[in-house]
Formats: structure tokens, C-alpha cells, sequence
């Protein structure tokens, strides 16, 4: 049911990034202040920004599933936090060899931008742990979704306490009152933000894929391990190890 | 074409700057690489576990009919 549209979806990905990384290295003028290193700010920022929106989206599923009590948006929301992660370690470590090749440091603690998103990262962390600490299916997909919820309230807050608070090195590219980016390198940035938001979904899409086919086939050998109409008993079917 | 391309665009700089740039984009791409290896791993598993199944659903139906033809013989 997934799987539907996922090969198309697929093919646009690799062609979006395969646009947006020839933007960012054959069109998008070199920085006059950072030079080369800012062509990270192509794949990092796109990267903070879809993790963090993909932790609310998260959230925004979880309170379907706990309005609704269907189990499927459990997985939506699931998988939304999963993949948010993947991108969160993308994000940390791009941040990390930016700010090495800028400020001279893999990492800055004073600086609120970091830590804050360190912050949000590792309270996702704690999610699985949490989740799969609970063993009956029904208990488990509530609690997570309350935690999907509340978490994914935290990090617009989260957010706009750091833009409210004194930044000390972190630059605030969008928040400059005379101008920001120029044309060419917002055009780019858009484009590299449709792409990788569009290798978010697509990723999403195959992770509900393979989750769905794997229910199905415990399905089936639920359906087989009954027993046979007729007697015969209860027939065990293969483990696959 | 390509060369067209590389033609008309700046040199890129491999100094320093250019190795913590690819690096950035190692890194990602990287990621991206682990993450389709371990879904292809997961399908590979899905599937040897289908073909096991498909496989013992079949030997049940033969054993089914082979019951059945007994029950028909007496």
C-alpha cells in the first residue's frame, strides 16, 4: 500500500539533488566572507530544517493517532521521528566540520544554535529506549505518541528561545534586516531545501513501505502457524533466523 | 556537454577549505548510502522469510491433498 509511487518518488530525489548539488557547486557565487566553506551551508541548514520540522510532523501525527486510535498514524509518527534522527546525525556532524573549518573548533558550547539542537537531538534519542521499553503494542503506541507531542511542542520553542537569545558566532543568515542572501544563493538554497525535504519523504515513504511488508508477512505466518481446517493441530511454521 | 559545463564554472579550490567541504558532503551521502544498504539488507530478509513461507504454504496444501485423496479412496 506504501510502496505505491515510491519508484517515481524515488527518481525525483536523485534528481533533485543531483540539481541541487550542481547549483551549489557550478551556479552559486563563492561567499566574499567564508569563501568555499559556506557551499556547506547548502546541505547543512536544509539538513536542521528538515529534521526539526520532521520532529513536528512527528508530533502532528502522533495527536492524529491519539485522536483517532489508529495505530497507523503511530507509524507515521514513528517513522517521521526515525528518519528526523538519521538527518539530526547528518545535521551535527556537517555542523561539526563547518565549524571546525570556520571557527577553528569541532565544537562550541557557548554557542546556543548547537547546543540547543544537541538538545533536541538527544531528547529523540531517548525516544527508542522509551519506546521499546513498553511491551504491550497498545500502551507502547500511546506513550510514544504523548512523547511525540510534547517533544515536538518543545522544538519551536526551543527554537525561538535560541533566536531570542544572544547569539555569539552562529551566524543569522535569514534574520539580517538589510537584505540576507543574495538571489542566485537563495535560489540555490531553496532548491537544495526541496531536495533534501523531498529525500526526507521519500525515505519516509520507504521505511512505511518495508514496515508495512513486514506486518504483512507476520500476518501470513500467523495465518499459517493456525491449525489446519480439519484437524491436524496447530502447524509451526519456519523461523527464518 | 559536461565539459562545456566544467568549462564555464570556477576552479574548484582543493585546498583546505575543499576538504572539509567534501567531507560535509562525504559525510552525507555517506549516510544516505548505510541507510539504503540497511533497507536492501531488510528486504533481503523479507523476502528469504516470503520464500520460506510460500514454500511451507504449498507443502501444506500438498499434504492437504494428499489427505483428501486418502478420505476420497476409502
Amino acid at each position: 500500500m506504501y510502496g505505491k509511487g515510491l519508484k517515481p518518488l524515488s527518481i525525483a530525489t536523485v534528481v533533485a539533488i543531483l540539481a541541487a548539488f550542481s547549483l551549489v557547486f557550478f551556479y552559486a557565487p563563492l561567499d566574499a566572507d567564508q569563501g568555499f566553506i559556506q557551499k556547506i551551508f547548502y546541505l547543512h541548514v536544509p539538513l536542521a530544517i528538515t529534521a526539526l520540522v520532521g520532529f513536528v510532523v512527528g508530533g502532528v501525527f502522533a495527536v492524529a493517532h491519539l485522536r483517532s486510535g489508529n495505530r497507523k498514524w503511530d507509524a507515521y509518527s514513528y517513522v517521521s521521528i526515525h528518519m528526523s534522527v538519521i538527518f539530526g546525525v547528518a545535521v551535527l556532524v556537517t555542523g561539526s566540520i563547518w565549524a571546525k573549518a570556520s571557527w577553528g573548533h569541532w565544537w562550541v558550547w557557548e554557542e546556543p544554535t548547537l547546543v540547543s539542537f544537541l538538545i533536541v537531538f538527544l531528547m529523540y534519542a531517548t525516544y527508542y529506549p522509551f519506546r521499546y521499553a513498553i511491551e504491550d503494542p497498545e500502551r507502547q503506541a500511546r506513550y510514544s505518541s504523548v512523547f511525540a507531542i510534547m517533544a515536538g511542542a518543545f522544538v519551536p520553542l526551543n527554537f525561538m528561545a535560541v533566536r531570542m537569545a544572544q547569539s555569539l558566532v552562529h551566524p543569522r543568515v535569514f534574520a539580517t534586516a538589510n537584505g540576507g542572501l543574495p538571489g542566485s544563493m537563495m535560489f540555490t538554497f531553496l532548491v537544495c531545501l526541496a531536495a533534501v525535504a523531498l529525500l526526507w519523504v521519500t525515505l519516509v515513504k520507504l521505511e512505511l513501505t518495508a514496515k508495512s511488508a513486514s506486518g504483512q508477512l507476520k500476518r501470513l505466518r500467523r495465518a499459517l502457524d493456525a491449525p489446519a481446517p480439519g484437524g491436524g493441530g496447530s502447524r509451526i511454521a519456519p523461523e527464518v533466523g | 556537454m559536461v565539459g562545456l559545463l566544467l568549462a564555464g564554472t570556477p576552479a574548484l579550490p582543493l585546498d583546505e577549505a575543499g576538504k572539509y567541504v567534501a567531507g560535509a558532503y562525504v559525510v552525507f551521502l555517506v549516510l544516505i548510502v548505510v541507510y539504503v544498504a540497511i533497507m536492501a539488507a531488510k528486504l533481503g530478509r523479507m523476502e528469504k522469510e516470503l520464500r520460506e513461507l510460500a514454500g511451507f504454504a504449498e507443502q501444506r496444501r500438498a499434504e492437504g491433498g494428499a489427505e483428501h485423496e486418502k478420505v476420497s479412496a476409502r
